[in-house]
């Protein structure tokens, strides 16, 4: 195995690429598209947010304020990693996975953690407060592009190449249920499904992976009642006018009521008190009430292009964990807005993640951003690029990693 | 050789489930924002009129000792949801038997295509309870704030009252709007368990939505015994009605300000808006004899006159421009000090011309008249006072004696007690402090001056002559036993427009005056309109001061004798 033989299976991508390969910039496409997703978030946000901000905090800009300071930390963020060497991410992803499982142990010590809504996600650190679930996210994506571009062959065996992997996700996964956050769970599950299928794991072992994991988390669902309750208002929410349905019937209201071209910004009336989180879970139905089919569906473009930007990205990487990594990063990405938008349409059950660079929220807005300048540094590695020292490196080993 | 193959076609599948889930998305927005737009856009519509604009409580008012003038009765008001209304006609005659609204109008109400109307608002509790009992389905009831001035009449052309909606439309409750409402808020109404719809729980706790809470300058005590002794004059003299201002001459606050006729703010509605004016600070007249203490205070102001330079009274009777100025009293020579105390006409005519237009105009401004107080209650007139440029070769003469000029009783107030202080002009003002819910301080006002017309000398020199016109002067009856009293009194023909002259029979009959005058406490003004018969200010309004000073003086225990003066020691 060699580093030659990668780069001939890179060559040919699934579509046809017309640029020329020989430039090694940073991919500007992506920067722009993730630039114009912040600035209508932030839009969003403010006309979301105004009204319940001055009534609850006599400061109509209270929210927009926060997530520009949070969109400048994450642009920042986004800038620095964006020209660092992204191998750092391998030979860090052990260290960022202990600090995050111990992360996810502090935040459900009942005096650290902060509870909100019954749920205890929130780590405060002095006046900002934290969500260790949105780090496991990128946690989980370095430490699988780590893992599977060590022992390339590995994951086709069952005990060295899938039960590591499998314990890894299994525990954060089951240190994230106590939070409780389904919706990170099933994220990150996805994620790293996707990952070990793209990697090259047997299909046998992943249908096998799939009829435990789904009777088990059925079962889950269905012992606790609050998410019974969510499932049911799913299937049918109009019967359920409590404040389970209400979310998502108000959500449909505002998207039917927005039409094509939306009833104008700020002139929704959905978010004034019918929607709730109109500022950061549903945040779609807001811009399909005030800018309509138009605006959820430049939306929806938008993250039709990052995506397919972060494909393209993977399929030229030099080698195999800056591939990994950028399908990682690309498919996280790609499952939390489909997620969002899923719930926010009624197609899934209510879930409580947010929509990238949009909806408002410092540690999302702050670590999407972290996740666009990877992918950028990995789009400055491509092939016909510089060379990069320490690329192509790959040995099966034992462990975790 | 073995990895590059399965990710190129695993990266294809990985493709197309993405491509698959964002197309569902897709569908389901066009589904969404095309197809069901219509259904949904008018659910949404609907939902919109299924909200209800609920007010937080309004603030209370509150004198200086914190009594209570204006307060927030918790009422209930009956609603109705037509949508679960069955029998409309049945249910409107159930109705109307417990309140006061016909059946065909709750009928009417009840058979509109809406989610929620009013039936009736602000009920007594008891009719409240009624309609409870009566459990229809499709009513209910909800408790709503509404006004209630406890000590009915008292103050209230001050306090001013609030519409049916609860916002201020006179005095106070209007001026401090703002201050007083509770912030509206849109509830959505919710269905219970049975489906019906309801009010959210925990309406009545809507603390932080709350109104503010004001305290007044006022004294409860001091505006009682103002509106009492006013009353009793206006009946005893059959007048028309009159003001009694007392305001603490050192700082501009109001203690009492009584306005005649009184009306009962709890029952507006069969009233005229005539009877809710403050002529305190609505209306403008014409003051007569007490306007010669501006004209005196310019004469000592400028050093054209000492107390006792002498001016020559003509022996009652002087003619200026074709017109002839009469003296109650004849006199020939006269000192300065006399023409004050005995009110001479011809005396303060002389005066003013010697003045000149000019000053005597700049005097007046000086003082403030012409201009608003800036008191802080709603439609305050600035009085009449012409500029020089426009008097006539009259004008003068009659301003010298209070006429062909338009003044209020607050500003009157104002400027006799900027004699009063030492010559400071102050804002006068009602309101001292403004408190939100938990009663921590939001606001505090402060005296404010607003200019300084004449110099504490001249005050002082001023303040002497007016003591002599309550000792031996023409305000005799205003003077309280053991007190030194200062005033003036004044006596005005009312102006008859269709005779287009001055009325012999109508007068406005007045007097200002402070008290005790080497230390003032309070400044009175009364202002008595149309009294008949004996119409003379120092017969008819003068008595009043006297009468409101005996009462107020001993309450706020101002002492009877002239304060010692405080030698400075100096330690060391």
């Amino acid at each position: 195995m060699s580093g030659r033989a990668i780069d001939e299976g890179t060559l040919s991508l699934p579509w046809p690429t017309s640029r020329s390969r020989k430039r090694a910039n940073a991919d500007g496409l992506l920067l722009g598209v993730t630039l114009l997703l912040a600035f209508m978030g932030l839009v969003m946000v403010f006309s979301a947010s105004a009204v319940m901000a001055g009534n609850r905090f006599h400061d109509s800009l209270f929210f927009l304020k926060r997530q520009m300071a949070w969109l400048a930390l994450g642009f920042l963020v986004l800038h620095i990693v964006s020209r660092l060497d992204y191998t750092v991410w391998r030979k860090l992803a052990l260290p960022i996975l202990a600090v995050t499982a111990v992360l996810l142990i502090l935040v459900l010590i009942p005096s650290l953690g902060l509870m909100i809504k019954g749920a205890r996600r929130w780590l405060p650190l002095g006046p900002i407060s934290v969500q260790p679930a949105e780090i496991v996210k990128l946690a989980t994506v370095f430490y699988l592009a780590a893992f599977l571009a060590k022992g390339q062959d590995r994951v086709r065996e069952f005990t060295s190449g899938l039960i590591p992997p499998l314990i890894v996700v299994g525990l954060l996964g089951g240190l994230i249920l106590l939070q409780p956050d389904l919706g990170t769970v099933a994220l990150i599950g996805l994620v790293a499904f996707g990952l070990l299928f793209l990697g090259g794991a047997r299909i046998s072992h992943l249908a096998g992976l799939v009829l435990v994991v789904v009777p088990l988390a059925a079962a889950f669902v269905l012992r606790s009642s609050y998410r019974r309750q969510r499932l049911m208002t799913f299937l049918d929410p109009w019967e359920d006018p409590s404040a389970a349905g209400f979310q998502v019937t108000q959500s449909f209201l505002a998207f039917g009521n927005g039409g094509l071209f939306g009833v104008g910004l700020g002139e929704g009336k959905q978010k004034l008190f019918f929607l709730p989180e109109a500022h950061t879970d549903f945040v779609l139905a807001l811009v399909g009430e005030e800018l309509g089919l138009i605006g959820t569906a430049t939306i929806m473009a938008l993250f039709g292009v990052l995506v397919f930007k972060g494909f393209q990205i993977a399929g030229r990487a030099r080698e195999p964990f800056g591939r990994y990594l950028a399908m990682g990063i690309t498919l996280l990405i790609a499952c939390q807005v489909l997620f969002n938008a899923g719930v926010a349409t009624g197609l899934l059950p209510t879930k409580g993640l947010t929509l990238p660079f949009v909806s408002y929220g410092g540690s999302s807005v702050v670590m999407s951003l972290l996740g666009v300048g990877i992918l950028l540094n990995i789009s400055r590695d491509r092939q016909g690029g510089r060379q990069k020292a320490g690329s192509g490196r790959g040995h099966g080993g034992v462990g975790l990693l | 050789m073995s990895q590059a193959k399965p990710y190129r076609g695993r990266s294809v599948v990985v493709a197309f489930v993405l491509v698959l889930g964002f197309g569902a998305v897709l569908s389901r927005l066009i589904d969404l924002q095309i197809l069901q737009a219509a259904k949904l856009g008018e659910k949404a519509e609907q939902q919109h009129h299924k909200a209800a604009v609920v007010e937080g409580r309004r603030g209370g008012i509150y004198d200086r000792q914190g009594r209570i003038l204006a307060m927030n009765m918790e009422v209930p008001s009956v609603y109705g949801v037509p949508t679960s209304v069955e029998h409309p006609g049945r249910v409107a005659r159930d109705l109307t038997r417990v309140l006061p609204v016909r059946a065909d109008e709750i009928e009417r109400k009840l058979r509109q295509k809406r989610n929620f109307v009013w039936i009736a608002r602000k009920l007594d509790p008891e009719r409240g309870r009624r309609v409870e009992s009566l459990s229809l389905r499709g009513i209910g009831t909800v408790i709503e704030g509404r006004r209630f001035y406890p000590k009915r009449p008292l103050l209230s052309h001050v306090l001013g009252f609030t519409g049916l909606d609860g916002h201020g439309l006179e005095g106070i409750e209007r001026r401090y709007e703002s201050t007083l409402r509770g912030h509206s808020r849109r509830v959505i109404l919710q269905r219970d368990a049975l489906g019906r719809t309801v009010f959210p729980k925990g309406l009545s706790e809507l603390g932080p939505h709350s109104g503010n809470d004001i305290s007044l300058t006022i004294d409860e005590v001091i505006q009682y015994v103002a509106e009492k002794e006013l009353l009793d004059a206006v009946n005893t003299s059959g007048a028309k009605g009159g003001v009694v201002i007392v305001m603490e001459p050192t700082s501009g606050e109001v203690l009492a300000m009584a306005v005649n006729p009184r009306f009962d703010p709890n029952a507006v509605r069969s009233l005229s808006a005539d009877s809710w004016r403050n002529r305190a600070v609505t209306d403008a007249y014409e003051p007569g004899s007490t306007l010669k203490i501006v004209i005196a205070a310019a004469a000592l102001e400028e050093k054209l006159m000492t107390p006792s330079s002498m001016v020559f009274a003509e022996n009652g009777r002087m003619l200026v421009a074709n017109t002839v100025i009469h003296d109650h009293e004849k006199s020939g020579w006269l000192t300065f000090a006399d023409v004050i105390r005995r009110s001479s006409n011809i005396g303060a005519v002389k005066i003013a011309t010697r003045l000149g237009e000019e000053r005597v105009h700049r005097y007046l401004r000086a003082f403030g008249f012409g201009e608003r107080t800036e008191i802080d209650l709603p439609g305050e007139t600035a009085g009449l006072v012409k500029s020089p440029e426009a008097w006539g070769e009259r004008t003068l003469a009659s301003i010298a004696i209070g006429q062909g000029i338009g003044v209020t009783a607050v500003q009157l107030a104002t400027a006799v007690s900027a004699v009063a202080n030492g010559g400071w002009l102050m804002k006068p003002y009602l309101v001292s402090a403004i408190r939100d819910q938990q009663g921590r301080l939001i606001a505090q006002v402060s005296p404010q001056v607003r200019r300084r017309p004449i110099t504490a000398e001249t005050a002082r020199v001023l303040s002497k002559i007016l003591e002599s016109v309550v000792r031996e002067g023409t305000g005799r009856r205003a003077a309280v036993p053991s007190y030194r009293v200062a005033g003036k009194t004044g006596t005005a023909q009312k102006y008859d427009l269709e005779a287009n002259a001055y009325s012999s029979t109508r007068f406005v009959a007045s007097f200002v005056g402070y008290v005790p005058a080497r230390d003032p406490r309070l400044t009175i003004v009364v202002v008595i309109d149309e009294p008949q018969g004996e119409a003379w200010g120092g017969v008819v309004a003068a008595p009043v001061f006297r009468r409101v000073a005996e009462q107020v003086l001993p309450y706020l225990g101002i002492s009877t004798h002239a304060p010692v003066e405080l030698a400075l020691v100096t330690t060391g």
